[in-house]
């Protein structure tokens, strides 16, 4: 089976890693900006499908679909963004004579509406965050709104029925913001997904986002694993994910595993999806939302479990049997967390950091894994979204793993452009962190507090960096030291050099 | 060979002088002397030993930096500028940067002119000012979309707007003026 990865960057990557472990040949497909890219580096072959815009390539069907065509690829890996929750793509692929591996189109269009995923999981006798069951009719009278959301109660959230990542979400604290609130959600749902509708959702004032990833085959085996707790979220935007959860005990787990499990089941899901709840403080969980693709923060479910979930993506969808003991899938080994390694510039508000990567040397030792996606001398576009890497670290309890993630954060070296990294070494600090007192509201809250860098660096070691970058250039201008550029010319750093010998 | 580095908004004057063996150099911070051994170790790492006094926060009060170190060192996006990884931390090194922004200065605007720049490319979103309007330090001036996020730029100091000079919709490349505060 020849497998077509219809993505990109770090998770193009981790598929190409699973399909050469198991034998099965890979095609790439690249943008014009992404020719010299890492995944396409790692595929035994690669694809041109069109220009830099995402909507050009990426999100191109038939462009993806000719791919598939030319490079004789039986199967198609949409990773997770772009088209990987498109039933239509799903559809397309199926049609095509491909093999998507993914769940069925059908189960992708019901759990795409944020509104029929809820019905689908009260049916499954799972409780969902009270709200309207249906999106709101466009033409609801303004009193009419106004009694819904009175009987839902306030704090309320407006949410995009198309919804994800925030957008088309509004919180509406008391009666006088509703009418307003319901306005710029649709608005900005309407320009983020082309569809208006919207529903009222009463707001959990401090909830943690905790979720079950599931596995289903075609033969009605539905196997669901320990919770992830996603919580530290910037701007409703996972950052940093862990297994298993502190606020979840055995009894919890198994509770929210069988009602994940139970809402897979009544609508005959297949291959990896991912059960959202939120849970409330008082130990009460509700389905938020189904995620019908493999997750960006799988590897920490693979790291307690030893379980490769990318690789049971492909052999479901080869309709094999899912034969994995539950047990194994239920019991926590230890204890793993995810840091995104995102290219933005933390001390500048997580400005984007787009650029030449000059020099790249990830963490690696004991209990480290690094999911990267770019490498030395790719330049980081800004027309996709910016992580360009997931580390992962593992411990036999939770501070092993903290402490290795300390550790990790400080090896890894990302010369060139910004990262992330400074942020998450203060936030492996941050006392409400180290010990699990957080809910999604916590990192929003605990930045807009804060000042400064995240990094102090101490006088010590800026005098010592001023000396090196200063002999860094002493030795390139006079060739002392043995000094010969070996990647080619580094023009203005050298002119600096050059200017100053002339000086003298 | 003298050089004005800074780091860490602070500025060292560092002057470096071959020594008595080839991997030996005399070398000063802020006119302390010091005595280093340095090599490369590779195209972008130096291994730097030796003990060299320096200035805390500009003097009087001296340190003495024990170096025993495997220094990355490579030159960074920005004319002058080099990124130094050490002890777990990325930090940014800009030499003689006083004397080309001075030569910068000297351009288009005004002395009390402040360009923003976008820092990187993008699609202007929203333009938050007009000519004229008064703005304190961070206001937000222009709301930039790129790698899939909307990014306000903010006032770099209190001023008046003197321009602006994107509207919504355009696409602009890194470096691209957007605004002139006066």
């Amino acid at each position: 089976m020849r497998v077509l990865i219809a993505n990109r960057g770090e998770i193009a990557v981790r598929v190409i890693r699973a399909c050469r472990e198991m034998g099965l040949p890979t095609v790439a497909v690249y943008s014009d900006c992404d020719r010299a890219a890492r995944h396409v580096m790692e595929a035994d072959r690669a694809e041109h499908i069109g220009p830099d815009e995402a909507v050009r390539s990426y999100l191109n069907f038939s462009a993806i679909l000719d791919a598939a065509r030319r490079s004789d690829a039986d199967a198609v890996h949409p990773g997770y963004g772009f088209l990987s929750e498109n039933a239509a793509f799903a559809r397309a692929c199926v049609d095509a004579g491909l093999t998507f591996i993914g769940p069925a189109p059908g189960a992708i269009e019901m759990m795409g509406s944020k509104t029929e995923a809820r019905r689908a999981a009260m049916r499954a006798g799972v409780p969902v965050v009270p709200g309207t069951e249906a999106a709101l009719g466009l033409d609801t009278a303004e009193e009419e709104l106004t009694a819904i959301a009175a009987d839902i109660g306030y704090p309320l959230m407006v949410k995009a029925v198309a919804g994800g990542g925030g957008k088309g979400m509004r919180v509406v604290e008391d009666p006088g913001g509703l009418l307003g609130a319901l306005r710029t959600a649709r608005s900005e749902a309407g320009s983020a997904f082309g569809d208006t509708a919207v529903y009222l959702e009463r707001l959990l004032p401090r909830p943690r986002h905790v979720e079950i990833q599931l596995l289903g085959d075609s033969h009605g085996t539905v196997i669901p694993f320990v919770e992830r707790e996603c919580s530290i979220q910037r701007r409703h935007q996972k950052v940093v994910e862990e297994s298993p959860s502190l606020a979840v005990s055995p009894a919890l787990r198994a509770r929210m595993a069988a009602a994940a499990a139970a809402v897979a089941r009544a609508v005959g899901y297949t291959n990896a999806g991912t059960i959202e709840f939120l849970l409330d403080e008082d130990g009460s969980f509700y389905f938020l939302e189904m995620n019908t693709r493999l997750q960006v923060e799988h590897p920490v479910t693979e790291m307690v479990t030893g379980v490769d979930l990318v690789q049971w993506q492909i052999r479901i969808a080869r309709g094999e049997r899912l034969d994995l003991e539950p047990e194994q899938a239920l019991t926590p080994r230890g204890h793993a967390i995810e840091c995104r390694l995102y290219a933005e510039d933390p001390d500048e508000n997580f400005m984007p950091s787009p650029g030449l990567i000059r020099g790249l040397r990830p963490a690696g030792g004991p209990g480290v894994r690094d999911d990267g996606g770019v490498s030395a001398g790719y330049r980081v576009p800004v027309f996709y979204d910016s992580l360009i890497a997931k580390l992962v670290t593992w411990g036999n309890a939770r501070d092993e793993a903290i402490a290795r993630m300390g550790r990790a954060l400080r090896e890894y070296q990302v010369l060139g452009i910004r990262t992330t990294i400074p942020f998450f070494l203060w936030l492996m600090q941050e006392p409400d962190y180290l010990a699990g007192r957080y809910d999604t509201t916590y990192l929003d809250r605990i930045l807009a507090g804060r000042q400064g860098p995240f990094v102090e660096v101490a006088e010590e070691d800026a005098a010592l960096a001023a000396l090196a970058a200063a002999l860094d250039v002493y030795f390139r201008a006079a060739g002392a030291g043995g000094a010969r550029a070996v990647n080619g010319p580094r023009p203005l750093w050298t002119q600096i050099g050059r200017r100053e010998a002339l000086r003298g | 060979m003298t050089f004005e580095v800074e780091v860490e908004g602070r500025i060292r004057t560092i002057v470096i002088e071959h020594g008595d063996n080839p991997s030996s150099f005399r070398v000063q911070i802020d006119g302390e002397p010091g005595v280093v051994d340095a090599v490369r170790a590779g195209d972008k790492s130096l291994s730097i030993f030796g003990r060299v006094t320096f200035l805390r926060n500009g003097g009087p009060e001296k340190g003495t930096l024990r170096i025993g170190a495997a220094v990355q060192v490579t030159a960074g996006p920005a004319p002058g500028e080099g990124i130094v990884h050490l002890n777990g931390r990325t930090i940014r090194a800009v030499i003689n940067g006083r004397r080309r922004r001075a030569a910068a200065d000297e351009g288009a605007h005004g002395p009390g002119d402040v360009v923003v720049a976008a820092p990187m490319p993008g699609r202007i979103v929203r333009v938050l000012v007009a000519p004229g309007d008064q703005v304190t330090a961070r206001q937000g001036l222009v709301v930039v979309e790129a790698m899939k996020m909307e990014n306000e730029l903010r006032a770099p100091r209190a001023g008046r707007v003197k321009e602006v000079s994107v509207v919504p919709g355009a696409s602009v490349e890194a470096g691209c003026v957007l605004a002139v505060i006066e």
